[in-house]
């Protein structure tokens, strides 16, 4: 168990042997072992025939279109920063390319397994769309290196946010004006030559200061009030040790805080009305003009 | 479990949260990382405990149960 604070809190509840986060239905193991079986393909030869790139511009833009054409709802390029390598880790590549593909928002009102399965379906084609993406960059001449489920050095939101998919919510994750924080990413580090794309900011931190629509339907009380600032950046940190208890240590997946947040609205406005309904319903907290 | 912010403190004196942590040897253990790479060299890193009433500690309010799908 990688993460040191599940890990902690496993061993303090004495749950060693229950089931929990690692329990699974057939489906989601399936794309699990996908990620896996990809794991040993991040990296490989690189053609020794190289393309020269005069243009970075159109290189940019034909990437791009390869990472759509594999599958990505969206795709985004920067240079690869320190801050968005995980601490320990080193990555020499220049730019770090990602790309996002959207889950699909509609099962919410199936469920949890649901919503869970859509998630590890998502994971499972971004890892196929970096495993190919950096396969394509490496036989341009380049070297090219996938991040994903399977094994990653790289930090999501940072990336995220420097590309200009959004800003960072209160619920944690990066909300994007068309996806809400209903998508999931795979990377591909490189030193093809690339022009990045910039921080877009529309006013996402501003709104979930005056909403709180996520920490009111949080089962476990995990997400703040208050937030800190980190580089400049509002930052409203999820206190794990409430959130574990919801999310990982029980037979069901928890994404609530995700999945109530209004930016799904523009997106899925039938489909979030709905299951907003059904929040009511039991007790919930729902946007104040509903 | 104990909870503790790690701060970094700029030379401009700039504070940024780096995160939240749940034991001292995680939080050390992030800030000698830090202390590691070069362009942070001038930084200095302190380490809070993280009080109730504090951002990422705010009182819980009566547990619930999540909606069954």
């Amino acid at each position: 168990m990688a993460d040191p604070v599940l890990a902690s809190m496993v061993h303090a509840l004495g749950l060693e042997t229950a089931r929990h986060y690692t329990a699974a239905t057939p489906q989601v193991q399936a794309y699990r072992d996908r990620w896996a079986e990809l794991a040993k393909f991040r990296d490989g030869p690189v053609n020794p025939q190289r393309v020269e790139v005069s243009d970075p511009a159109e290189m940019a833009q034909q990437i791009k279109a390869k990472a759509m054409e594999l599958g990505a709802s969206m795709v985004g390029i920067c240079r690869l920063q320190p801050h968005m390598i995980d601490l320990g880790e080193d990555v020499l590549h220049e730019f770090v390319i990602v790309a996002c593909v959207a889950e699909d928002y509609g099962k919410v009102v199936h469920g949890a397994n649901a919503v869970e399965e859509e998630a590890m379906r998502t994971y499972a084609k971004c890892t196929e769309i970096a495993t190919d993406l950096a396969a394509y960059i490496r036989n341009l001449g380049y070297p090219a290196l996938a991040h994903h489920n399977g094994g990653s050095a790289v930090q999501a939101i940072p990336i995220f946010y420097q590309v200009g998919f959004g800003e960072l919510g209160r619920h944690g994750s990066l909300i994007n004006e068309k996806y809400g924080a209903s998508f999931r990413p795979g990377f591909v580090t490189t030193d093809l030559p690339l022009v990045e794309d910039q921080p877009r900011e529309f006013g996402v931190q501003d709104f979930c200061m005056n909403c709180n629509v996520c920490q009111l339907n949080c089962p476990g009380d995990a997400i703040p009030k208050e937030h800190v600032m980190t580089h400049g950046i509002k930052r409203w940190l999820i206190d794990l040790e409430k959130c574990y208890p919801y999310s990982r240590l029980r037979d069901e997946y928890c994404h609530l805080c995700v999945d109530v947040c209004p930016y799904n609205v523009k997106s899925h406005p039938k489909t979030y009305k709905s299951f907003m309904k059904e929040r009511k319903q039991v007790g919930y907290k729902t946007p104040k003009s509903w | 479990m104990e909870k503790l912010y790690v701060n970094e403190i700029r030379p401009n004196g700039e504070v940024s949260t780096v995160g939240l942590f749940y034991s001292r040897g995680e939080a050390e253990n992030i800030v000698a990382q830090l202390r590691n790479i070069p362009e942070k060299s001038e930084c200095y890193y302190e380490i809070v405990e993280a009080v109730a009433g504090s951002p990422s500690t705010s009182s819980p309010k009566q547990m619930r149960e999540p909606v069954k799908g």
